[in-house]
Protein backbone atom coordinates (compact mmCIF):
# COMPACT_ATOMS: atom_id res chain seq x y z
CA UNK A 1 0.00 0.00 0.00
CA UNK A 2 0.91 3.19 -0.97
CA UNK A 3 0.80 5.91 2.29
CA UNK A 4 1.76 9.56 1.66
CA UNK A 5 2.67 11.81 4.76
CA UNK A 6 4.99 14.18 6.04
CA UNK A 7 7.17 12.73 8.50
CA UNK A 8 9.72 15.17 10.57
CA UNK A 9 8.93 18.28 7.88
CA UNK A 10 9.74 15.51 4.96
CA UNK A 11 6.84 14.71 2.42
CA UNK A 12 7.21 11.07 1.44
CA UNK A 13 5.28 8.25 -0.18
CA UNK A 14 6.21 5.07 1.54
CA UNK A 15 4.96 1.70 0.61
CA UNK A 16 4.32 -0.20 3.30
CA UNK A 17 2.11 -2.80 4.53
CA UNK A 18 -1.72 -1.31 6.02
CA UNK A 19 -1.54 -2.48 9.43
CA UNK A 20 2.09 -2.30 9.77
CA UNK A 21 3.02 0.30 13.41
CA UNK A 22 3.81 3.72 13.16
CA UNK A 23 6.25 2.92 15.38
CA UNK A 24 8.04 -0.18 13.48
CA UNK A 25 7.18 2.86 10.56
CA UNK A 26 9.74 4.77 12.06
CA UNK A 27 12.25 2.34 13.26
CA UNK A 28 12.70 0.41 10.05
CA UNK A 29 11.56 2.44 7.37
CA UNK A 30 13.09 5.75 8.37
CA UNK A 31 16.04 4.37 11.04
CA UNK A 32 14.85 5.98 13.78
CA UNK A 33 16.26 3.68 16.34
CA UNK A 34 17.19 6.15 19.10
CA UNK A 35 14.26 7.10 19.77
CA UNK A 36 11.53 4.99 19.37
CA UNK A 37 10.86 1.89 21.08
CA UNK A 38 8.46 -0.64 19.58
CA UNK A 39 6.96 -3.27 22.67
CA UNK A 40 4.52 -5.26 20.99
CA UNK A 41 1.26 -4.41 22.84
CA UNK A 42 3.37 -4.10 26.33
CA UNK A 43 1.92 -0.20 26.73
CA UNK A 44 5.17 0.83 27.70
CA UNK A 45 4.43 4.62 26.87
CA UNK A 46 7.91 5.08 25.66
CA UNK A 47 7.18 5.43 21.88
CA UNK A 48 5.16 9.02 22.12
CA UNK A 49 5.21 10.83 18.99
CA UNK A 50 2.78 14.11 17.74
CA UNK A 51 1.18 13.11 14.77
CA UNK A 52 -0.82 16.49 13.42
CA UNK A 53 0.28 18.17 17.07
CA UNK A 54 -1.18 15.78 19.58
CA UNK A 55 0.80 13.16 21.25
CA UNK A 56 0.00 9.44 20.46
CA UNK A 57 1.57 6.17 21.54
CA UNK A 58 3.45 5.47 17.81
CA UNK A 59 2.61 1.62 18.31
CA UNK A 60 -1.26 2.42 18.14
CA UNK A 61 -1.29 3.82 15.57
CA UNK A 62 -1.48 1.47 11.95
CA UNK A 63 0.12 2.95 8.85
CA UNK A 64 -3.04 3.63 6.92
CA UNK A 65 -3.95 5.89 9.51
CA UNK A 66 -1.02 8.31 8.46
CA UNK A 67 -2.03 9.17 5.16
CA UNK A 68 -2.10 12.79 4.73
CA UNK A 69 -1.03 13.34 8.57
CA UNK A 70 1.85 14.95 9.68
CA UNK A 71 4.11 13.42 12.20
CA UNK A 72 6.28 15.02 14.12
CA UNK A 73 9.22 12.11 16.00
CA UNK A 74 11.48 13.75 18.73
CA UNK A 75 14.33 13.88 16.32
CA UNK A 76 13.34 17.27 14.52
CA UNK A 77 11.34 18.36 17.80
CA UNK A 78 14.26 18.34 20.00
CA UNK A 79 15.22 21.31 17.84
CA UNK A 80 12.40 22.96 18.00
CA UNK A 81 11.85 26.39 20.28
CA UNK A 82 9.34 24.20 22.50
CA UNK A 83 11.71 22.08 23.40
CA UNK A 84 13.79 24.81 24.19
CA UNK A 85 10.79 26.01 26.46
CA UNK A 86 10.70 22.07 28.28
CA UNK A 87 14.69 22.24 28.40
CA UNK A 88 14.25 25.15 30.24
CA UNK A 89 11.84 24.18 33.17
CA UNK A 90 14.43 20.76 33.20
CA UNK A 91 17.05 23.04 34.58
CA UNK A 92 15.17 25.47 36.77
CA UNK A 93 13.16 22.19 38.33
CA UNK A 94 16.23 20.21 38.68
CA UNK A 95 15.17 17.09 37.47
CA UNK A 96 15.73 15.34 34.16
CA UNK A 97 14.11 12.10 33.00
CA UNK A 98 16.56 9.11 32.12
CA UNK A 99 17.49 8.78 28.45
CA UNK A 100 15.13 5.70 28.25
CA UNK A 101 12.14 8.07 28.23
CA UNK A 102 13.60 11.28 27.61
CA UNK A 103 11.59 11.89 24.48
CA UNK A 104 8.59 10.09 24.98
CA UNK A 105 8.17 12.45 28.27
CA UNK A 106 9.19 15.49 26.90
CA UNK A 107 6.63 14.99 24.14
CA UNK A 108 3.67 14.51 26.19
CA UNK A 109 5.15 17.61 28.37
CA UNK A 110 4.71 19.10 25.44
CA UNK A 111 0.87 18.32 24.89
CA UNK A 112 0.16 19.17 28.26
CA UNK A 113 1.99 22.91 28.39
CA UNK A 114 0.61 23.26 25.30
CA UNK A 115 -3.13 22.94 25.88
CA UNK A 116 -2.63 24.64 29.69
CA UNK A 117 -3.03 21.82 31.62
CA UNK A 118 -2.52 22.88 35.47
CA UNK A 119 -4.54 20.50 37.63
CA UNK A 120 -2.13 18.09 39.35
CA UNK A 121 -4.13 15.05 39.34
CA UNK A 122 -4.77 15.66 35.19
CA UNK A 123 -0.85 16.16 34.86
CA UNK A 124 -0.16 12.94 36.60
CA UNK A 125 -3.21 11.04 34.55
CA UNK A 126 -1.57 11.90 31.37
CA UNK A 127 2.06 10.77 32.31
CA UNK A 128 1.02 7.91 33.55
CA UNK A 129 0.65 6.10 30.47
CA UNK A 130 5.25 6.41 30.62
CA UNK A 131 6.09 3.47 32.36
CA UNK A 132 9.26 4.72 34.11
CA UNK A 133 9.72 5.55 37.42
CA UNK A 134 12.81 7.82 37.54
CA UNK A 135 10.79 11.11 37.97
CA UNK A 136 8.64 12.02 40.48
CA UNK A 137 5.45 13.08 40.59
CA UNK A 138 6.11 16.36 42.48
CA UNK A 139 9.02 17.34 39.60
CA UNK A 140 6.32 16.23 37.29
CA UNK A 141 4.19 18.71 38.17
CA UNK A 142 6.81 21.79 38.82
CA UNK A 143 7.98 20.70 35.28
CA UNK A 144 4.58 21.34 33.52
CA UNK A 145 3.71 24.68 35.59
CA UNK A 146 7.36 25.64 35.13
CA UNK A 147 6.75 24.90 31.72
CA UNK A 148 3.52 27.06 31.53
CA UNK A 149 5.35 30.17 33.00
CA UNK A 150 8.38 30.11 30.34
CA UNK A 151 5.58 29.21 27.41
CA UNK A 152 3.70 32.40 28.64
CA UNK A 153 6.61 34.40 29.20
CA UNK A 154 8.21 34.32 25.63
CA UNK A 155 4.64 34.21 24.11
CA UNK A 156 4.17 37.50 25.83
CA UNK A 157 7.58 38.93 24.41
CA UNK A 158 6.80 37.72 20.85
CA UNK A 159 4.13 40.20 20.87
CA UNK A 160 5.79 43.04 22.47
CA UNK A 161 8.47 42.78 19.66
CA UNK A 162 5.78 42.43 16.91
CA UNK B 1 11.44 -7.00 8.97
CA UNK B 2 8.37 -8.58 7.50
CA UNK B 3 9.09 -8.41 4.21
CA UNK B 4 6.56 -10.76 1.80
CA UNK B 5 3.78 -10.41 4.05
CA UNK B 6 0.60 -9.95 2.45
CA UNK B 7 -0.55 -6.20 3.25
CA UNK B 8 -4.43 -6.41 4.04
CA UNK B 9 -6.53 -3.88 1.46
CA UNK B 10 -8.12 -1.15 3.65
CA UNK B 11 -11.49 -0.20 3.18
CA UNK B 12 -12.85 3.59 4.33
CA UNK B 13 -16.60 3.54 3.97
CA UNK B 14 -18.02 7.09 3.98
CA UNK B 15 -21.89 5.95 4.20
CA UNK B 16 -23.83 3.45 6.42
CA UNK B 17 -24.59 2.55 2.74
CA UNK B 18 -21.27 2.15 1.37
CA UNK B 19 -20.13 -0.02 4.21
CA UNK B 20 -23.24 -2.24 3.88
CA UNK B 21 -21.95 -2.99 0.12
CA UNK B 22 -18.25 -3.66 0.97
CA UNK B 23 -19.64 -5.86 3.99
CA UNK B 24 -21.62 -7.66 1.54
CA UNK B 25 -18.35 -8.47 -0.62
CA UNK B 26 -16.30 -8.79 2.45
CA UNK B 27 -18.26 -10.46 5.34
CA UNK B 28 -15.14 -11.78 6.93
CA UNK B 29 -13.75 -8.58 6.98
CA UNK B 30 -12.25 -7.18 9.99
CA UNK B 31 -14.25 -4.19 11.34
CA UNK B 32 -11.80 -1.49 12.92
CA UNK B 33 -12.37 1.35 15.03
CA UNK B 34 -9.93 2.90 17.28
CA UNK B 35 -7.48 0.17 16.78
CA UNK B 36 -6.25 0.74 20.71
CA UNK B 37 -7.43 -2.93 21.84
CA UNK B 38 -6.15 -4.67 18.10
CA UNK B 39 -2.62 -2.85 17.93
CA UNK B 40 -2.01 -3.68 21.71
CA UNK B 41 -2.57 -7.26 20.80
CA UNK B 42 1.08 -8.77 21.20
CA UNK B 43 0.59 -10.92 17.80
CA UNK B 44 -1.19 -7.85 15.71
CA UNK B 45 1.64 -7.06 13.79
CA UNK B 46 2.41 -9.10 11.85
CA UNK B 47 -1.27 -10.66 12.24
CA UNK B 48 -2.19 -14.28 12.71
CA UNK B 49 -5.34 -14.28 11.88
CA UNK B 50 -4.48 -13.05 8.35
CA UNK B 51 -7.16 -10.97 7.75
CA UNK B 52 -6.98 -9.49 4.74
CA UNK B 53 -9.76 -7.11 4.02
CA UNK B 54 -9.76 -4.38 7.09
CA UNK B 55 -13.25 -1.98 7.30
CA UNK B 56 -11.68 1.58 9.05
CA UNK B 57 -15.10 3.03 10.37
CA UNK B 58 -13.21 6.40 11.14
CA UNK B 59 -14.57 8.01 8.39
CA UNK B 60 -18.29 7.70 8.31
CA UNK B 61 -19.45 10.84 9.12
CA UNK B 62 -22.99 9.78 10.96
CA UNK B 63 -20.41 7.06 13.36
CA UNK B 64 -19.08 10.80 15.07
CA UNK B 65 -21.97 12.31 15.79
CA UNK B 66 -23.47 13.19 19.24
CA UNK B 67 -27.13 13.97 20.15
CA UNK B 68 -28.33 14.58 23.33
CA UNK B 69 -32.32 15.88 24.72
CA UNK B 70 -34.03 16.34 27.95
CA UNK B 71 -33.60 12.53 28.63
CA UNK B 72 -30.84 10.81 27.06
CA UNK B 73 -27.44 11.35 25.14
CA UNK B 74 -26.25 9.56 21.84
CA UNK B 75 -23.34 8.68 20.62
CA UNK B 76 -22.01 7.78 17.51
CA UNK B 77 -19.90 4.52 17.44
CA UNK B 78 -16.51 6.46 16.62
CA UNK B 79 -17.50 8.86 19.19
CA UNK B 80 -14.13 9.22 20.86
CA UNK B 81 -13.92 8.55 24.57
CA UNK B 82 -12.13 11.58 25.54
CA UNK B 83 -14.90 13.31 23.00
CA UNK B 84 -18.02 11.88 25.81
CA UNK B 85 -15.89 13.22 28.37
CA UNK B 86 -15.83 16.98 27.05
CA UNK B 87 -19.24 16.83 25.79
CA UNK B 88 -21.12 15.33 28.42
CA UNK B 89 -19.01 15.97 31.78
CA UNK B 90 -22.10 17.47 33.60
CA UNK B 91 -24.65 15.61 32.52
CA UNK B 92 -23.62 12.10 31.92
CA UNK B 93 -24.45 9.32 34.69
CA UNK B 94 -20.96 9.92 37.11
CA UNK B 95 -20.60 5.86 36.96
CA UNK B 96 -19.80 5.92 33.17
CA UNK B 97 -17.60 9.57 33.99
CA UNK B 98 -15.39 7.33 36.84
CA UNK B 99 -15.40 4.68 34.13
CA UNK B 100 -13.58 6.48 31.46
CA UNK B 101 -11.38 8.57 33.58
CA UNK B 102 -10.39 5.25 35.34
CA UNK B 103 -8.83 4.20 31.76
CA UNK B 104 -6.16 7.19 32.34
CA UNK B 105 -4.51 9.31 29.91
CA UNK B 106 -6.06 11.23 27.08
CA UNK B 107 -2.95 9.69 24.98
CA UNK B 108 -5.34 6.50 24.83
CA UNK B 109 -8.97 8.03 25.44
CA UNK B 110 -8.33 10.48 22.67
CA UNK B 111 -8.38 7.05 20.54
CA UNK B 112 -10.50 5.17 21.81
CA UNK B 113 -14.12 4.73 20.85
CA UNK B 114 -17.40 3.72 22.33
CA UNK B 115 -18.19 1.28 19.66
CA UNK B 116 -14.71 -0.15 19.83
CA UNK B 117 -14.73 -0.12 23.59
CA UNK B 118 -18.16 -2.45 23.74
CA UNK B 119 -17.27 -4.44 20.37
CA UNK B 120 -13.81 -5.99 21.37
CA UNK B 121 -13.34 -9.86 19.97
CA UNK B 122 -12.01 -12.24 22.90
CA UNK B 123 -11.81 -9.84 25.49
CA UNK B 124 -14.13 -7.05 27.92
CA UNK B 125 -13.57 -3.87 28.49
CA UNK B 126 -14.63 -2.23 31.70
CA UNK B 127 -17.46 0.15 29.40
CA UNK B 128 -20.28 -2.65 28.61
CA UNK B 129 -20.67 -3.27 32.29
CA UNK B 130 -21.11 -0.26 32.99
CA UNK B 131 -23.27 0.96 29.93
CA UNK B 132 -25.42 -2.12 31.49
CA UNK B 133 -26.13 -0.85 34.99
CA UNK B 134 -27.22 1.97 33.37
CA UNK B 135 -29.62 0.28 31.02
CA UNK B 136 -27.95 1.70 27.93
CA UNK B 137 -28.74 0.86 24.22
CA UNK B 138 -27.19 -0.17 21.32
CA UNK B 139 -27.90 0.12 17.71
CA UNK B 140 -26.78 -3.02 15.95
CA UNK B 141 -26.77 -2.86 12.02
CA UNK B 142 -25.93 -6.62 10.90
CA UNK B 143 -26.80 -8.37 7.45
CA UNK B 144 -29.75 -10.15 6.81
CA UNK B 145 -30.58 -11.53 3.35
CA UNK B 146 -28.38 -9.80 1.84
CA UNK B 147 -29.65 -6.00 3.59
CA UNK B 148 -28.36 -4.38 6.28
CA UNK B 149 -30.94 -4.40 8.81
CA UNK B 150 -30.93 -2.13 11.92
CA UNK B 151 -32.47 -2.79 15.33
CA UNK B 152 -31.59 -1.03 18.89
CA UNK B 153 -31.51 -3.82 21.68
CA UNK B 154 -30.39 -3.07 25.18
CA UNK B 155 -26.92 -3.74 26.23
CA UNK B 156 -28.47 -6.71 28.03
CA UNK B 157 -29.68 -8.53 25.03
CA UNK B 158 -26.39 -8.79 23.78
CA UNK B 159 -24.70 -10.52 26.35
CA UNK B 160 -24.82 -13.99 25.79
CA UNK B 161 -24.49 -17.03 28.00
CA UNK B 162 -21.04 -16.96 28.69
CA UNK B 163 -20.82 -13.06 29.82
CA UNK B 164 -19.19 -11.51 26.22
CA UNK B 165 -20.89 -9.01 24.15
CA UNK B 166 -22.04 -10.84 20.84
CA UNK B 167 -22.58 -9.32 17.71
CA UNK B 168 -24.20 -10.83 14.69
CA UNK B 169 -21.91 -11.92 11.59
CA UNK B 170 -20.68 -8.48 9.74
CA UNK B 171 -22.43 -6.63 12.87
CA UNK B 172 -21.56 -3.28 13.94
CA UNK B 173 -22.64 -0.97 16.67
CA UNK B 174 -23.56 2.42 15.04
CA UNK B 175 -24.87 4.26 18.04
CA UNK B 176 -25.28 4.21 21.69
CA UNK B 177 -28.23 5.93 23.50
CA UNK B 178 -27.56 6.21 27.23
CA UNK B 179 -30.33 7.46 29.31
CA UNK B 180 -29.56 10.85 32.51
CA UNK B 181 -29.64 8.47 35.45
CA UNK B 182 -31.35 9.98 38.28
CA UNK B 183 -29.96 6.90 40.49
CA UNK B 184 -28.56 8.69 43.76
CA UNK B 185 -25.88 5.60 44.28
CA UNK B 186 -23.68 5.17 41.66
CA UNK B 187 -20.35 3.66 41.91
CA UNK B 188 -17.38 2.28 39.55
CA UNK B 189 -13.86 0.51 40.43
CA UNK B 190 -11.87 -1.23 38.52
CA UNK B 191 -8.84 -2.48 40.26
CA UNK B 192 -6.04 -3.86 38.10
CA UNK B 193 -4.90 -3.01 34.75
CA UNK B 194 -7.34 -4.35 31.63
CA UNK B 195 -4.80 -3.96 29.24
CA UNK B 196 -1.41 -5.11 30.62
CA UNK B 197 -2.97 -7.60 32.93
CA UNK B 198 -6.18 -8.75 32.36
CA UNK B 199 -6.25 -12.26 34.18
CA UNK B 200 -5.94 -10.16 37.44
CA UNK B 201 -7.92 -7.40 37.16
CA UNK B 202 -11.67 -6.89 37.41
CA UNK B 203 -13.97 -4.06 37.45
CA UNK B 204 -17.14 -3.15 39.54
CA UNK B 205 -20.25 -0.76 38.29
CA UNK B 206 -23.18 -0.12 40.49
CA UNK B 207 -26.03 1.83 40.05
CA UNK B 208 -29.31 2.45 42.00
CA UNK B 209 -31.71 4.74 44.01
CA UNK B 210 -30.86 4.39 48.01
CA UNK B 211 -34.24 5.40 49.55
CA UNK B 212 -33.85 5.38 53.23
CA UNK B 213 -32.61 1.83 53.65
CA UNK B 214 -33.84 0.20 50.52
CA UNK B 215 -32.57 0.63 47.26
CA UNK B 216 -34.25 0.81 44.27
CA UNK B 217 -33.80 -0.62 40.94
CA UNK B 218 -30.41 -1.85 41.41
CA UNK B 219 -28.00 -3.05 39.14
CA UNK B 220 -24.30 -4.40 39.57
CA UNK B 221 -22.29 -5.77 36.74
CA UNK B 222 -18.38 -7.18 37.59
CA UNK B 223 -16.27 -7.39 34.75
CA UNK B 224 -13.21 -9.62 34.08
CA UNK B 225 -11.23 -8.65 30.81
CA UNK B 226 -10.61 -12.56 29.86
CA UNK B 227 -13.96 -13.93 31.01
CA UNK B 228 -16.85 -11.65 30.39
CA UNK B 229 -19.29 -9.30 32.01
CA UNK B 230 -21.14 -11.03 35.11
CA UNK B 231 -24.42 -9.66 35.43
CA UNK B 232 -27.64 -11.31 36.77
CA UNK B 233 -31.45 -9.86 37.20
CA UNK B 234 -31.83 -12.08 40.27
CA UNK B 235 -28.66 -10.23 41.95
CA UNK B 236 -30.14 -7.27 41.43
CA UNK B 237 -33.64 -9.11 42.86
CA UNK B 238 -31.53 -9.71 45.81
CA UNK B 239 -30.13 -6.33 45.94
CA UNK B 240 -34.04 -4.61 46.16
CA UNK B 241 -34.43 -7.21 49.59
CA UNK B 242 -31.92 -5.51 51.47
CA UNK B 243 -31.64 -3.19 54.29
CA UNK B 244 -29.19 -1.11 54.80
CA UNK B 245 -26.97 -1.20 57.28
CA UNK B 246 -25.89 -4.44 56.40
CA UNK B 247 -23.97 -5.99 59.26
CA UNK B 248 -21.01 -8.58 58.72
CA UNK B 249 -23.09 -11.77 59.09
CA UNK B 250 -25.67 -10.28 56.38
CA UNK B 251 -22.98 -9.57 53.60
CA UNK B 252 -21.47 -13.36 53.56
CA UNK B 253 -24.36 -14.31 52.69
CA UNK B 254 -24.66 -11.87 50.15
CA UNK B 255 -21.19 -12.41 48.84
CA UNK B 256 -22.43 -16.62 49.13
CA UNK B 257 -24.78 -15.52 46.85
CA UNK B 258 -23.04 -13.38 44.16
CA UNK B 259 -20.10 -16.15 44.40
CA UNK B 260 -21.84 -19.12 43.67
CA UNK B 261 -23.15 -17.24 40.36
CA UNK B 262 -19.65 -15.48 39.56
CA UNK B 263 -18.78 -19.68 39.82
CA UNK B 264 -21.05 -20.97 37.76
CA UNK B 265 -20.73 -18.26 35.03
CA UNK B 266 -16.77 -18.41 35.24
CA UNK B 267 -14.63 -21.44 36.27
CA UNK B 268 -11.27 -19.71 35.71
CA UNK B 269 -10.97 -16.76 37.54
CA UNK B 270 -7.83 -16.28 38.98
CA UNK B 271 -6.99 -16.53 43.22
CA UNK B 272 -6.35 -12.70 42.98
CA UNK B 273 -9.34 -11.89 40.34
CA UNK B 274 -11.67 -13.57 43.57
CA UNK B 275 -9.99 -11.93 46.18
CA UNK B 276 -10.51 -8.26 44.35
CA UNK B 277 -13.80 -8.93 43.31
CA UNK B 278 -14.65 -9.62 46.76
CA UNK B 279 -12.91 -6.30 47.93
CA UNK B 280 -15.05 -4.49 45.05
CA UNK B 281 -18.36 -6.16 46.58
CA UNK B 282 -16.74 -4.46 50.44
CA UNK B 283 -16.28 -1.56 49.26
CA UNK B 284 -20.17 -1.21 47.59
CA UNK B 285 -21.59 -2.22 50.25
CA UNK B 286 -19.65 0.17 52.85
CA UNK B 287 -20.08 2.71 50.55
CA UNK B 288 -24.05 2.35 50.99
CA UNK B 289 -24.34 1.44 55.02
CA UNK B 290 -22.41 4.90 55.05
CA UNK B 291 -25.19 6.57 52.48
CA UNK B 292 -27.40 4.80 54.11
CA UNK B 293 -26.75 6.29 58.07
CA UNK B 294 -26.08 9.59 56.78
CA UNK B 295 -28.89 11.90 57.11
CA UNK B 296 -29.74 13.29 54.23
CA UNK B 297 -29.44 17.49 54.19
CA UNK B 298 -33.69 18.21 53.61
CA UNK B 299 -34.23 15.91 56.92
CA UNK B 300 -31.20 17.70 59.27
CA UNK B 301 -32.33 19.73 62.04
Amino acid sequence: MKIDCTIDGKTLTLSLNSDKPLSLILRENMGDEGYVNHCSGRMCGLCAVLVDGKAVLSCMVPAFEIRGKTVTTFESFRRSKEMKDIEKAYEAVGAYPCTDCYASRSLIFHSLIDEGVTDKNQILKELSIVRCHCMDAASEIKIVQKGIEIRRKRNVRRTQLA
Amino acid sequence: MYEGLSSPNIHTPKSISEYASIVLHYPLSKIWAGGTFIMTRPDAYPSKALNAEIIYLGEMEELHRFQRNDRSAEFGAMVTLDEILNTGKSVLPRVLIDNITSIGSRVITRRATIGGAIATHDFTTSFPGTLIVLDASAEVRFLKKKRLHSRWMQMTRLLDKNGRITLPQSGMISRVRIAFSEKNFQYFEEIGSFMTDPRNAVSAAFAGTLEQDILINPRIAFTFPNHGICYSRDIDNIFTTLHFPLDDSEFMTLESIIFTFIDSTFQNLSPLQRTRTRGLLRNIIDALNEDSLTVPPDERQ
